[in-house]
């Protein structure tokens, strides 16, 4: 297998302001996160709002330049690439949003909308595009006479249908999806999950798959990455993450997840509070003012993340909570 | 005893000729303490019903019902300014997205107070203490000092728990809440739960949940309708229902949630969307996605009809099958 995908130590600062004359402070967003996809495989994005999941999709699509750290792609190192090298990597990862009511053009045929990235990347004439968009709406379960139709038309599950189609038109080997179901319907929801899963299976793309739905990412990933304040605070396989949780966070969200049947409940573990504003990050441990947890190591000292039990973790108690 | 009873209510909204149907007959019985969950997806009616019986849909719809009771009132013969006298204090309302159900220009406390002083007559230092008693109930810290706090002040979590103080000031008899988790993370969602069930037992509410999210429900209500296409399909117990659902809608709503099909690449799914305006079928609603239809169905309409555990409209409603 190969790996498409490594992010190092990738960050992301936003300047803030502080006021009227009062210059400017630093928000960082995201806060040096590493790992790596390999083609075929979906990495699931998991956390709270804020917690900086959507900085880091602006970071992997090529949307804004890390702050700090490495992004390779396909080989190619994204923060020292040329212009030239950059315009040949954004075919090569594409983006699903949350909105697909926001993310298609109102006054823009749906036909069109598909061939904009066919006409922009490659040399193909007008009847080689119209042959491949409509090979991909037939592929994503669109009819054909849907080609000269409106946005307006569909509904939110079938938006979503195009959306996805407009990403995988250049046949990209990576396809970022940022919440691509907390609009639809769940009957719809499982629709469109399954469309993901096809297209997975037929070429082979990586997923990085954000979400705070840990149902929908339990169903989809592979691997999970959960991100709190900026940082990741536990990574791993799927199985080891939903079957033994060590970070008191993942715990705490896995367990706030509610379930239909009582036997598949988790403990509740009450957490107080909400996620601090990352303007003004507590001292040490970020999760350290909600954690019920948490001792006086983790009011003062920053966790690393380190190796525990296959998977990678930064918590200071890990081994003496999780007895 | 029941605290609401609803017979046969429908919503037209459009032409007289030719009216569509938002509600199409409805019958809903909520007793004193209870927890009622209505599910279903976008365009079955959950919010319209809701909105109808409080008297909020100002003059577009056409109300028509056998019985609309409320606590031995009739609210359908209640002139305007009694009802005011109702809805917001005996019956109230909490809905799904906080930021806009407060009012940008005003102070949360302002607007607490408002509620206190139109309803029961509160001025001056009693009027601000019980609005701080309010706030201190549905746990916001430093509740003191967020009186004078503006929405945009407040963060998604504590806006909800705002617009929940305002709804329970004049300890209503009956609270509605539409979605109101829906746009909150999981960990803020446990704890608006955990909230809403603590204070409708230690005022011995009633609640009616209004929700897409069939896990919510299983855990907090005592019985659930399910919609669909402004029709209730199914009426029953929990956890009975989520056992074994009798209504195939019910059944397909459950088998879509990535929860039943854990291990599995694909979730199972109903084929095509919720029937609009136009395209609503003769016989049963669901008939055009019905796996078990029958010929039947295709040309008479089903009637909701008394079950042992609650009320099922299908003409074979499926028996003792685990979902």
């Amino acid at each position: 297998m190969s790996t498409v995908l490594q992010a190092r130590e990738l960050a992301r600062y936003y300047p803030v302001s502080r006021g009227f004359l009062k210059g400017y402070a630093q928000v960082r967003a995201l806060n040096g996160v590493s790992f790596e996809l390999d083609a075929g495989r979906t990495l699931a994005v998991v956390g709270e709002s804020g917690c900086g999941k959507s900085t880091l999709a602006r970071q992997l699509t090529l949307i804004e330049p890390p702050s700090a750290g490495s992004l390779i792609l396909d080989g190619v190192d994204a923060t020292t690439a040329s212009r030239q090298e950059l315009a040949g990597m954004r075919t090569k990862v594409q983006m699903v949003f949350q909105n697909p009511y926001a993310s298609l053009n109102p006054r823009q045929k749906i036909g069109d909308q598909l061939a904009e990235p066919l006409v922009i990347n490659t040399g193909l004439s007008r009847p080689e595009r119209i042959e491949k968009v409509r090979a991909m709406m037939s592929k994503v379960g669109l009819r054909p006479e849907f080609f000269y139709r409106y946005p307006h038309m569909f509904s939110g599950g079938q938006r979503q249908r195009i959306a996805i189609a407009r990403a995988m038109m250049l046949n990209p080997r990576i396809v970022i999806a940022d919440e691509p179901t907390s609009a639809l319907d769940v009957s719809i929801q499982a629709q469109v999950l399954n469309l993901f899963m096809d297209l997975q299976e037929e070429f082979n793309t990586a997923y990085v798959f954000i979400s705070h739905n840990l149902a929908v990412v339990e169903h989809v990933a592979d691997d999970v990455l959960v991100m709190y304040l900026g940082r990741a605070v536990e990574m791993g396989s799927k199985e080891l993450i939903y079957t033994r949780p060590l970070h008191p966070y993942t715990q705490a969200l896995l367990s706030a997840t509610p379930s239909i049947h009582a036997s598949e409940r988790r403990v509740k573990i009450p957490i107080r509070g909400e996620l601090p504003s990352p303007m003004n990050p507590p001292e040490g441990c970020a999760f350290h003012k909600r954690c019920p947890h948490a001792a006086e190591r983790c009011r003062s000292e920053v966790p690393e993340l380190r190796e525990l039990d296959g998977r990678q973790l930064a918590c200071h108690r890990a081994e003496e909570i999780n007895v | 005893m029941n605290l609401l009873e609803i017979n046969s209510l429908s919503v037209a909204f459009g032409s007289t000729e030719k009216p569509f149907h938002a509600v199409d007959g409805l019958d809903l019985t909520v007793r004193q303490g209870e927890i009622v969950g209505i599910v279903g997806e976008s365009g079955s009616g959950k919010s319209v019903t809701m909105m109808a019986m409080m008297g909020l849909l100002d003059g577009q719809g056409r109300i028509t019902a056998e019985r609309l009771q409320f606590d031995g009132k009739d609210l359908l013969t209640l002139g305007a300014r009694e009802r005011r006298r109702i809805v917001g204090k005996d019956i109230s309302m909490i809905f799904q997205d906080p930021m806009t159900a407060l009012n940008p220009s005003f102070t949360v406390g302002y607007q607490i107070m408002e509620v206190l002083r139109e309803h029961l007559g509160l001025k001056g230092s009693a009027l601000r203490q019980r609005a701080l008693e309010l706030m201190e109930m549905v746990e916001i810290p430093a509740a003191a000092s967020r009186l004078d706090a503006y929405p945009h002040q407040l963060s998604g979590g504590m806006s909800q728990r705002v617009a929940i103080a305002m709804a329970i000031a004049c300890r209503p008899k009956l609270l509605i809440a539409d979605e109101p988790t829906t746009a909150l993370d999981v960990t803020i969602q446990a704890q608006i739960m955990d909230l809403l069930v603590s204070l409708q037992q230690s005022q011995n509410m009633s609640l009616i949940l209004i929700t897409h999210d069939l896990a919510v429900i299983s855990e907090i209500a005592q019985r659930v309708a399910v919609m669909y296409a402004g029709q209730v399909v199914e009426l029953s117990r929990v956890p009975d229902i989520f056992l074994s659902p009798a209504h195939p809608y019910t059944e397909a709503l459950l088998a879509s949630i990535p929860e039943h099909s854990k291990g599995a690449r694909r979730l199972s799914t109903l084929p095509g969307i919720v029937p609009g305006h136009h395209d609503r079928p003769v016989g049963c609603l669901l008939s055009p996605r019905c796996p078990y239809v029958q010929d039947s169905c295709r040309t008479v309409r089903p009637e909701l009809t008394t079950t042992s555990a609650g009320a099922v409209r299908c003409h074979f409603p499926l028996s003792g099958k685990e979902a």
